[in-house]
Formats: C-alpha cells, sequence, structure tokens
C-alpha cells in the first residue's frame, strides 16, 4: 500500500527524514513511536502529499502530491491537534460529507454517536467552542465515515475520557481486517493492542522496525475487581472516571474495560500499588 | 468544481462571521453615511455637486485605504491557515490544491468587493430617495473601477501569503506595499519631473506600474476630462493613451495584474510545502 524508498527531507540545513525506506502492506496495523521532533509527524505529512522531498514515495501505486484528490479519499487522518476550524459543526459535516465520494452525513453522525458525541444536537455550535475531547471524537468520525483504507492518527486518543477511548479502541478494532493503520504515538503502551508493527524513529531514521505479536484479547471486554486496604479518594475518582461501581464494603470496586485499555488501566492504578489488597482481571 | 464550491462557500461563512469582516463593511459603510451626514452632496467642485460629488470623494477615500484594507484581510489567508495547522488538517483531505487556492481567491473577492459595492448602491439608493440626479456612468464605471482594484490587491495579497512564513511577515511587507505604491502616485512624481533628473519615459512608467496611479487617474477622469486637478504624470499618459484608452486601461491593468499574482500565488502554493 506504501512503498518508500531512499526518503530525504530537508529544511534547509535541517534534516527531518534521513534516507528512509519503507513497505507497508495492507493489515500492517503499526506504531510511529518516537520523541518530539523524531520525524513522525514529517513523514505522515509526506505521506499525505503535504511536503516535497527527495527519494520515491508510493501510496495505493501512485504519488500522492500528483494524485491527491484519489489517494486522500482513500486515506483517513486525525491531527493530535485539533484545528482551530472557525466553521460550526454541522458546516464541518457537510463539508467532509460533500468532498469526499465514500463519506456520507449519515455515516458521519452514526460514527460520532458510537464514540458518544450526538452531532445533532450540536449543529449550530461552532466547532472552536467544543470540548477537547468533542473535537477529537468529531475529527475521528469525520475520517471513520470514509471507511478508509488507510488511517493515519497523530496521538488519537490524547483528549479522549476513558469511556471515549474504549468506544474508539472498539472501532478500530472493528476495522482492523479492512484498514492499515499508521498510529504515531509517545508511548507504545497507548496502542500496543492495536498493533502488529512497531516502527520506531529516531533524528529523521529508521531505528527499529519489527513485528509484535496480537493480542488475543484486544476486543474482549475484561472484567475487574480492585480491593483497597484504605480508602484512597484520588484512586475512587480516577476509578469512577473509569465506570467502576463501588462495593457495599466501600473498599472493593467492580467495572469492565476492553483488552486494549487493559495495559492503561493497570499502568493508571499502579499509582496506588501500596494500597490495593487484591486485584483480578478476567 | 464540487470542492471548489464548497472551500469557496466555507470560507465565505467563516470570513463573514469574523470581525475584521465586520470592521472592513464598517469603513465603507460608515464612510458613505459619514460623506452623507457631513452635507457633501451639498458642497461644490469643478462643478460637480450632488452624488456626483459625493461618488468621487467616495472613490478618493477608497484610493487610499481599499487597497490596505484589501491586502491585510488576505495575506493571512494561507499563511494562517498554515501557521494554524487547518491546511495540515484540510489538505489531508481529498481537496485539490487549485480547489482550495481558487475557492479561496473567490470567497475573498466577494468578501472584499461587496461591502464597498453595497456602500455604492446604497449612495444611489439615497440619491433616488433624495431626488439627486443620479450619476449612472460614474456609478457603474466607479463600480467597475472598485471592482478592478480589489481584484489587483486580492492577487497580490495571495501572492504575498503563499510568499511569508509568518503572518506578521506578510502584513508588515504589504504595509510596506502599499506605502511605496502611496509614494509613488503624483506626489513624489511631480518632485521627480521638477528635478529633471529622470526622464519623462521613465517616469510615465513608473505611474503606468503603479494601480494606485492608474486607479486614481482613472477616477479622477471621468469628472475631469483634462486632468487639471492632478499631477503632470497623469496628464502625461493621458496624452499618450487618449481618454476611452485611459478608462479601459485603468480597469483593465489591474485586473490583469490580480490575474499575474494569483498565478504567481497559485504556482508558489503549489510547488512548495504544504503544511
Amino acid at each position: 500500500m506504501i512503498q518508500i524508498k531512499a526518503l530525504t527531507k530537508r529544511f534547509g540545513k535541517f534534516t527531518a527524514i534521513d534516507d528512509i525506506n519503507l513497505q507497508i502492506a495492507g493489515g500492517d496495523r503499526i506504531a510511529l513511536i518516537g520523541l518530539n521532533g523524531a520525524g513522525k509527524t514529517t513523514l505522515i505529512r509526506i505521506i499525505l502529499g503535504q511536503y516535497l522531498f527527495d527519494g520515491k514515495l508510493r501510496v495505493f501505486g501512485k504519488n500522492p502530491r500528483n494524485h491527491r484528490v484519489e489517494v486522500l479519499d482513500r486515506i483517513g487522518f486525525v491531527p493530535q491537534i485539533p484545528p482551530p476550524i472557525q466553521m460550526s459543526v454541522g458546516e464541518l459535516v457537510s463539508f467532509a460529507a460533500a468532498i469526499s465520494f465514500r463519506s456520507s452525513k449519515d455515516a458521519i453522525i452514526a460514527k460520532a454517536l458510537e464514540l458518544g458525541f450526538e452531532i445533532e444536537s450540536n449543529l449550530k455550535k461552532p466547532f472552536l467552542k467544543l470540548s477537547g475531547g468533542m473535537k477529537q471524537k468529531l475529527l475521528i468520525a469525520l475520517a471513520l465515515a470514509r471507511e478508509p483504507e488507510i488511517l493515519i492518527m497523530d496521538e488519537p486518543a490524547a483528549n479522549l475520557d476513558p469511556q471515549a477511548r474504549q468506544a474508539f479502541f472498539l472501532m478500530l478494532l472493528r476495522s482492523m481486517e479492512k484498514t492499515t493503520m499508521l498510529l504515531s504515538s509517545h508511548r507504545v503502551d497507548e496502542v500496543v493492542n492495536l498493533i502488529n508493527r512497531i516502527i520506531e524513529i529516531d533524528h529523521g531514521r529508521i531505528v527499529q522496525d519489527e513485528q509484535i505479536s496480537e493480542s488475543r484479547l484486544a476486543d474482549h471486554q475484561l472484567n475487574c475487581q480492585v480491593m483497597f486496604t484504605e480508602q484512597n479518594d484520588q484512586a475512587v475518582q480516577i476509578l469512577q472516571d473509569w465506570n467502576f461501581k463501588r462495593r457495599e464494603n466501600g473498599l472493593s470496586f467492580e467495572g469492565s474495560f476492553i483488552g486494549t485499555e487493559r495495559l492503561r488501566f493497570m499502568t493508571t492504578i499502579s499509582h496506588f500499588a501500596n494500597q490495593i489488597k487484591s486485584l483480578n482481571i478476567n | 468544481m464540487k470542492a471548489l464550491i464548497q472551500i469557496t462557500l466555507s470560507d465565505f461563512k467563516e470570513s463573514v462571521r469574523a470581525k475584521w469582516f465586520l470592521i472592513y463593511g464598517l469603513v465603507f459603510g460608515g464612510a458613505v453615511i459619514l460623506l452623507f451626514v457631513l452635507g457633501i452632496t451639498e458642497s461644490k467642485v469643478l462643478g460637480f455637486t450632488g452624488l456626483s460629488r459625493l461618488l468621487i470623494t467616495y472613490i478618493q477615500l477608497c484610493v487610499a485605504i481599499l487597497p490596505i484594507l484589501v491586502l491585510i484581510s488576505t495575506v493571512r489567508s494561507v499563511v494562517g491557515d498554515r501557521e494554524a495547522n487547518i491546511l495540515e488538517y484540510f489538505l489531508s483531505m481529498p481537496v485539490s490544491l487549485g480547489a482550495y487556492f481558487w475557492g479561496k481567491v473567490i470567497s475573498k473577492f466577494f468578501l472584499v468587493f461587496i461591502p464597498i459595492f453595497l456602500a455604492l448602491v446604497g449612495a444611489v439608493i439615497w440619491g433616488v430617495f433624495k431626488s439627486l440626479s443620479i450619476p449612472w456612468g460614474i456609478a457603474g464605471y466607479y463600480a467597475l473601477l472598485l471592482a478592478s482594484l480589489s481584484w489587483c490587491f486580492l492577487g497580490l495579497g495571495m501572492y504575498i501569503s503563499t510568499l511569508v512564513k509568518k503572518q506578521e511577515w506578510g502584513l508588515g511587507l504589504s504595509v510596506l506595499i502599499w506605502l511605496v505604491l502611496l509614494l509613488f502616485i503624483d506626489a513624489v512624481l511631480i518632485g521627480l519631473m521638477m528635478q529633471h533628473q529622470i526622464i519623462e519615459g521613465v517616469i510615465v512608467g513608473i505611474a503606468l506600474l503603479n494601480p494606485i496611479m492608474v486607479f486614481r487617474t482613472g477616477a479622477v477622469l471621468l469628472f475631469d476630462p483634462e486632468l487639471t486637478a492632478i499631477g503632470p504624470a497623469s496628464y502625461v499618459i493621458l496624452d499618450r493613451l487618449g481618454y476611452n484608452g485611459f478608462l479601459v486601461f485603468s480597469i483593465g491593468y489591474p485586473i490583469f495584474l490580480g490575474w499575474l499574482f494569483s498565478f504567481l500565488g497559485f504556482f508558489r502554493f503549489k510547488k512548495g510545502d504544504l503544511a
């Protein structure tokens, strides 16, 4: 799907991408990791046809710079920071549906609803006035409504609350069979259950490219029970954010999350490890 | 075509909501209202009074303020979207670069021209209401002149917008260009002519290349066919091109410049890094 040969991108004297070779096949779900300034965003922008470059790049066998419309209609993109678009929600939805051959208002509304964002009751609201999470949900819905063959996302879940993250990951899991994904992230644990390949970029070069085994529990709903040795208000707040219910004794909590969120849940709750009496995930 | 229409409409709607558009509209609408309130229709210059007098004053005001207002309102189009990462997002969608750029150009043209045109139409309607005689010829020609000058500076603004990396640089460059063009109307050209240091042909050439000078001369020409009210450069130009020739030139030349700068901007936009 994506072939990159000897790709180099320079900004003046600074080399942002340095002689990269990469093949991305259909079904690859890649975590593109690296520090800030490593070259992740530059590589994404080159694939989206936004930067000139030296070397060779083919997306669906075509140069995205010269065949923008046909290539980009098959790619969904979600930026890390929602841009300050002045349009209302309704205008943005109409715009995105109108310019694509593969999208529609109904599809966008349905995708947004799955993520917990009701477009129809926010039609008149300016996009700028939405909360960070709402903006991100809408941008994800706009990208997924096109049923893209390649999905490129820059820190996609950064602004989402736990419920929306779970819905988002479930949507991604459902589209895994037919979608190639490129997820840019600072932290691999955020996306580890979604991916089957990790590419690490450092100083514009690929320093790691390896296949990883897929999680078989990624799309399973996991039940979880946590018992604390003592009351901890901060832990209670976090568990409530994860939709956990308190049991009668006051120190036990019960809830569930999907497999993709397992590592993130455990990382979050590990801050209270000294007060955890028992933890069951099944 | 669908994408072009969508970009044009969305940019138009976005800009209409922006504060700059409100201020822009108030400046031109307010200017006409102010001229009426000040009783300019009662005064007389070179035999002109009533609505003709008002239109002449209005067009003189436009000579000075229209170019800079058009530049300020368009120069941020591409560079502003780039800085705010709006360009990165919209150009990740299946939109051709032509649709994006020309959609913005079309939208901005209507945005800058509509308030000036409405002010002109408002003045005519007010004139009808006040039973003043309507100088249809002057009103029609001025509408064309204003459209051509708007198009010229819109093209220049879009070109600057693709040229600079920061909005501040674009605004700074716009003000600089505007000041240089304003300096090189008759005021400076008279001085150069009087010093006899530069040959007449060069001075006339400078005057003819300056769209503000061309606009000013064209605007004055209608009520002062001998151009006695303005400087010698204009007089020489008139002598060379003739009355009708200059009327056509004063509309055609800014339109040509507008297209030239728009295309230069588009090619720069198309051939460079987008985000």
